[in-house]
């Protein structure tokens, strides 16, 4: 008698709540997805409990490698074209189409000033295969570096910038002081160290 | 796919047949879902979901000309922690009148140098009444890594340090702390550009 009264049960599932929670999340991903830049750089950025978050723009970035090379870029397109033309009435180059083009999409560069337009000059493709060597950082007395010209015209080109050290764990003090030295040079006394989060009352003991 | 037709007795036919008649407005979503978790699988991979955090450095002004008066600190207030080559650190108290200086080796840690900048503070606490009135010199030497800065920095902010400094001079005893632990002193770099300028201007 029961299995009459049974009524036939589909294994068919209600997929419309899944769907919703499926696309909320996809829609929370895509707004708040900010892309990995390309980096010129693999740099292991050290831990720190300071939780000031960094700025979005107007952000001058020094790039410090493991080995001690530097590189610097800056946030802003317009800013880029500005400091391309500068540099270029500096060290008297002729600035093409095609080197403003690949200037102003770079995210940073390494490169001595006497390589910049062969640098420049090259294709797309062939640009993401050069290994740049890092920006020269040598004061060749009374002229000052290439790297404290560079923070000099990315200044000028937007006097809003904030000056962010991205250094790798690893980097030796020595190359970093450098840099802060060559800053201190260019009266900068305030920037960001940039680090990624820590809990506060974590163990500081030696991180890998 | 997520449908399954179940098995149906004989004796139900004919109602089944009644049943497909009528065609149901029910879409099947499972594709749909499908793609959806395809997407957010991507969109969580190519995210950079840790955002940076900023800490923020201010260094006192450097002017040449201006050569002012540096306020003396008192060598009781102050705590020198000399950073060496594989996360080392050497600390010693700024000496009183006559006593010794004892220079203690120790490693970040909670145990370890937080610890003993807790101690210190507590010393100067006692002595002065106020914790603040801590001076921690922070000597890095050349050989000591760019991630001991950030974290002796952080353990100034952890512990509450309010008054530090990042020092570059070295005095007699970092001198002799650095050339028994095998760490250079001057920087190589500036050395280099010592060299060179003597072999430019050609002195002898």
């Amino acid at each position: 008698m029961s299995k009459v009264k049974l009524p036939r049960k589909s294994t068919a599932i209600d997929m419309t709540a899944m769907c919703d929670v499926a696309f909320l999340l996809l829609s929370f991903f895509i707004l708040t997805t900010k892309f990995k830049p390309n980096e010129v750089a693999q740099i292991n950025i050290p831990a720190s409990t300071a939780q000031l978050p960094l700025p979005d723009k107007d952000i001058l970035l020094i790039q410090v490698e493991k080995g001690g090379k530097v590189f610097i870029g800056v946030d802003d397109q317009n800013t880029r074209a500005l400091w391309l033309a500068k540099m270029a009435e500096h060290y008297k180059f002729k600035v093409t189409a095609t080197m403003q083009h690949n200037f102003v999409v770079l995210d940073s560069y390494g490169v001595t000033a006497s390589q910049l337009p062969q640098f420049l000059a090259l294709s797309p493709e062939e640009l993401n295969k050069v290994k740049q060597q890092g920006i020269s950082m040598e004061i060749k007395p009374p002229q000052p570096s290439e790297f404290m010209d560079a923070i000099l015209f990315a200044r000028q080109s937007n006097p809003k910038l904030r000056i962010a050290v991205k250094a790798d764990k690893e980097a030796s003090y020595e190359d970093v002081n450098e840099v802060i030295a060559q800053l201190q040079e260019r009266k900068v006394n305030k920037f960001n160290l940039i680090t990624s989060g820590r809990a506060a009352n974590a163990e500081s003991a030696n991180k890998e | 796919m997520a449908e399954m037709s179940t098995p149906e007795s004989g004796a139900k036919k004919g109602k089944k047949k009644a049943r497909s008649k009528k065609s149901s407005t029910r879409v099947d979503l499972t594709a749909m879902v499908d793609l959806g978790f395809l997407l957010i699988t991507f969109f969580m991979l190519a995210t950079t979901f840790s955002k940076p955090k900023a800490m923020e450095v201010n260094k006192p002004a450097k002017d040449k000309e201006k050569t002012e008066d540096l306020p003396e600190i008192k060598q009781s207030k102050t705590y020198s922690i000399v950073m060496g080559k594989n996360d080392m650190l050497y600390c010693y108290t700024g000496a009183s009148d006559d006593s010794s200086i004892k220079v203690d080796s120790t490693f970040f840690s909670r145990t370890g140098i937080r610890a003993m900048i807790k101690q210190r503070q507590m010393e100067v606490q006692q002595q002065w009444g106020n914790k603040d009135e801590l001076f921690v010199m922070i000597k890095p030497l050349p050989d000591s890594k760019y991630r001991n800065m950030v974290d002796i920095l952080d353990e100034m902010a952890i512990t509450g340090v309010k008054r530090y400094a990042i020092i570059d001079d070295f005095n007699e005893i970092d001198k002799l702390v650095a050339a028994k632990s095998g760490n250079r002193l001057l920087s190589e770099k500036g050395m280099q550009a010592i060299n060179a300028e003597i072999a430019k201007t050609g002195i002898k």
